[in-house]
């Protein structure tokens, strides 16, 4: 029922991909699927090899972190996370050591068991910003898989960006996924007019019999997973996909599941999208993750001069993050460099109803913002933190922020 | 290095709530530019005004918005708050234009005025301002000026202006006693054909008479996403669905739906009044349910009960209900299932209401509009008292015969509309003095009372004969 909002991109052409893969320092984030509550597995002086465990969380998915390089542990420290808040990290300092040979396993060997235990030991999460452990959604009984390459945020691309690189590996790899579960299909699902995606799936989905490549319109929150399974298999579930027999990944989680079967290689890189006005040149570029941004930045040819600011993770979905020590985690898929915009000042609510008609969620966020002590009946915890109900009020007041509020009272 | 930080999102849509009443003005003003014409020019050329009566309906509006900007701007210093910063936020021109729109044309300044200040002060102001009003400002202000000043309004001309009050009988096609009953030659043949009613070319209110550029409007404005559609086609369509019953359960034909949608404020209530947005749900299905049961309101006011203003009334008492209507529409968003009983009770409504009102159809026949309360004989004079349908209710009188011949004509109660033209006129005396009354000329812009008071001397003489 909620009519979609198309956003404007500022750029239609894809950025340029661009590899920084050899940082002098990293700095690997304590945290994994939003929980501090880690079990740390080195101490300072430590030698540590690319790949090797370092930390691993405490609670129900024992999710492991690794250290995107080889070096030394120098210490710890607290470096900026998405949410504007610090985090505990692990520093290790690049002794440019050669990597181990790699060696390559055929990807259809593996059974059903060998790849759960696979994606639990590598530590392979969602990457498109939930951070939600892959082992658990695919320790289940599927019929579906879907591939999301449909990115909400108008100005993030890293997806498309991997699409572009690494297709034949995505497919082959989401074949070989399909088979080895015992699926009846993977669906590849597109925005209707991202043409150069399309084109560069089509040349190779013809091997694949069981892989389809499916559309959906251009508007944002689109690729919500809920909206997307519902667009596309026209199912509805209560709390996640896989109760009805559907698994949806991201494009990025999919080329770490590859690159996790193929070569053994646990959760060290991911591409991120640099944009913004304020930024000198703009890039999709593949990092290790523990990266500090200030290094990509500069990297990239640094930014502008001028009042800045610093938003992590899309302008509709993200936060402004209050210095560059922020550090690249698994789930931040967007940087961008904006300058610096006014305060906000709301005006007195008309009462329009468009942030009703625009929530994915089926809410009514003017309600929930009227309503102060009864707002708990109102479900604003299936809020998605989209921010449509904020983008689309024309008296410019922060509902996101309120219906957060009210989920968090709830909660 | 540091960066400034602010809560998000960091994009948003470039409209603002200032832009949305811009775009309301602008629809607005053909619609004002259409009453110039109508109610300035037309009587200008036909010589009934002056050159500069031509801007009249430009200045009863002007003078309206001024109002309620001046009482707002009073109204702001006296609380000592940033004038013109909240005077910015308030919107304070709109209450006023749409209170000039919504009354008749011959309404004095005064009244007008009074209008205004009700609307500003009672309608917004003391709810909290722009935003936190219950009612629609505008339709408060009229009722209150309607309810209270209605005679008045009626005895300085009231819908008509000087060119129609010569050539059209009869106030606005919906003034009958009770509103829209009656056959083609009753109520659209006064004033022309359905086109007229399109065009806008009929006696009403200042803005509201032009069907055409108020459909106009309406497209313009949600296509823009500027009002609330679901609304303004809901409310049309139930009329037309419920006048369409009624008119076929009577062979009246495809004309009287349409009549009822073009005639009155419907029109213009459903696009501009109804969808008002602080006043109307914001859930869809709560603007669905809004809708419908205006329709059914509105219909069950115009056939149902003797008071004028069937739109007016029901958009205020549909502004009461708009939280149930949201609450309704809030669980609806999570399963329509929530809304069925809402759908089935208008439905129910729709199809009882219909069939009400087209079972009680029979009050045409000529033969009702005349009863003889009580014959006295006293001596050698026969005292009839009797009541006459007249032009918007019943005229009660005695009339007194001595040897067949009438010698006094008395009248005891009546509620006409323009009586005060039939007593300066002298009617009744001319009525008596006349040899023969029915040769007695009507006065002008009263000819429906002036025939009534004819028939009851006919009717009065017939009965006697026999």
């Amino acid at each position: 029922m909620n009519r979609g909002v198309r956003l404007k991109k500022t750029s239609k052409k894809l950025y340029p991909l661009q590899k920084f893969l050899n940082p002098t320092k990293i700095y690997i984030p304590l945290i994994a699927h939003k929980s501090e509550n880690l079990t740390v597995l080195v101490k300072k002086d430590d030698s540590v090899i690319e790949g090797e465990m370092v930390a691993k969380s405490k609670g129900d998915f024992r999710i492991p972190l690794h250290t995107s390089i080889s070096g030394k542990v120098l210490d710890f420290t607290e470096k900026y996370y998405l949410n504007n808040q610090k985090v505990r990290c692990v520093v290790v300092e690049n002794e440019n050591v050669d990597k181990l040979g790699e060696e390559e396993y055929k990807l259809n060997d593996y059974t059903r068991e060998q790849v759960i235990n696979k994606l639990k030991e590598n530590g392979i999460v969602g990457l498109s910003g939930t951070g939600f452990p892959a082992y658990v959604k695919f320790d289940n009984d599927l019929k579906t898989l879907i591939v999301n390459a449909v990115e909400s945020d108008p100005d993030t691309m890293a997806d498309a960006a991997l699409l572009n690189e690494k297709c034949e590996e995505i497919l082959e790899v989401s074949d070989a996924l399909v088979e080895i579960f015992g699926m009846n299909e993977g669906l590849i699902a597109v925005k209707k007019n991202d043409w150069a995606d399309k084109k560069v799936i089509n040349n190779y989905i013809g091997t694949y019999v069981k892989l389809k490549l499916v559309e959906v319109p251009d508007y944002y929150t689109a690729g919500w997973e809920r909206e997307l399974v519902r667009r596309v298999k026209h199912i509805n579930y209560k709390n996640y996909p896989t109760e009805k027999g559907v698994i949806v990944c991201n494009v990025a989680t999919i080329y770490a599941i590859y690159e996790t079967l193929k070569y053994n290689q646990p959760l060290i890189e991911r591409i991120v999208t640099f944009n913004g006005d304020k930024l000198k040149n703009h890039a999709n570029v593949l990092v290790k993750i523990g990266t500090p941004v200030r290094d990509v930045i500069e990297f990239l040819g640094g930014t502008l001069p001028g009042e800045k600011m610093l938003i992590a993770n899309g302008p509709l979905m993200g936060a402004s993050i209050a210095s560059d020590d922020l550090v690249i985690s698994s789930d931040l898929t967007c940087v961008s460099v904006i300058s610096t915009q006014e305060e906000n000042i709301e005006s007195v609510c008309i009462r329009c109803g468009e942030c009703v008609l625009v929530c994915p969620a089926k809410l009514s966020p003017v309600l929930i913002k009227e309503a102060t002590e009864t707002a708990a009946q109102f479900r604003p915890h299936k809020c998605v933190s989209c921010g449509l109900c904020s983008y689309i009020c024309p008296a410019r007041i922060d509902l996101r922020t309120k219906v957060e509020k009210a989920k968090e009272d709830k909660a | 290095m540091k960066f400034k930080t602010l809560t998000g999102p960091y994009l948003r849509e470039n409209q603002k709530a200032s832009v949305i009443m811009n775009h309301l003005m602008l629809a607005l003003i053909p619609i004002i530019i259409f009453t110039t014409y109508k109610n300035g020019y037309l009587p200008y050329r036909e010589g009934y005004y002056d050159f500069i009566m031509i801007f009249y309906p430009l200045f009863f509006i002007a003078i309206a918005a001024i109002t309620c900007v001046i009482t707002e701007t009073l109204f702001f210093w006296l609380r000592k708050e940033n004038v013109w910063e909240t005077l910015k936020k308030s919107h304070a021109i709109f209450p006023g234009l749409f209170v000039a729109l919504v009354l008749p044309i011959n309404t004095p300044i005064y009244i007008l005025i009074i209008g205004c200040l009700v609307a500003t002060i009672v309608g917004k102001l003391i709810f909290g301002g722009f935003g936190y009003n219950i009612f629609n400002p505008a339709l408060l202000g009229v009722l209150f000026v309607m309810s209270i000043y209605g005679a008045t309004i009626m005895d300085s001309g009231g819908y008509l202006n000087p060119y129609e009050a010569d050539t059209i009988s009869q106030a606005t096609p919906l003034s009958t006693e009770v509103e829209g009953i009656g056959g083609y030659s009753s109520l659209v043949e006064p004033y022309g054909q359905l086109s007229d009613f399109f065009i806008g070319t009929i006696p009403g209110t200042v803005g509201e008479t032009s069907a055409l550029l108020i459909i106009l409007a309406f497209f313009y404005l949600a296509i823009n996403r500027m009002i609330k559609w679901r609304i303004t086609t809901t409310y049309v369509a139930t009329v037309f669905i419920m006048t369409y019953l009624i008119g076929s359960l009577n062979d009246f034909g495809a004309w009287y739906p349409l009549f009822h949608i073009f005639s009155g404020g419907l029109l213009f209530g459903a696009v501009f009044m109804a969808t008002d947005p602080v006043t109307s749900p914001t859930t869809p299905v709560g603007q669905l349910l809004f809708g419908l049961f205006l329709g059914i309101l509105t219909v069950i006011l115009r056939f149902l009960s003797p008071y004028p203003e069937g739109v007016l009334t029901a958009i205020l008492t549909m502004n009461l209900l708009v939280f149930i209507l949201d609450k309704i529409g809030r669980r609806a968003r999570f399963n329509f299932a929530h809304s069925a009983f809402g759908f089935i009770i208008a439905w129910i409504l729709i199809v009882s209401v219909s069939l009400l009102v087209a079972s009680g159809f029979d009050r045409d026949s000529k033969d009702d509009d005349f009863v003889i309360n009580e014959i006295k004989e006293e001596d050698n004079q026969v005292i009839y008292n009797v009541s006459q349908r007249g032009f918007s209710g019943w005229i009660e009188a005695e009339v007194i015969l001595e040897n067949g011949a009438i010698v006094d004509f008395i009248i005891i109660a009546q509620t006409e509309s323009y009586w005060q033209r039939i007593e300066n006129a002298d009617y009744i005396t001319q009525l008596l003095e006349a040899d023969d009354f029915t040769e007695v000329d009507a006065v002008s812009s009263a000819t429906i009372t002036c025939d009534s008071l004819q028939a009851i001397l006919q009717n009065v003489q017939e009965d006697y004969h026999e």
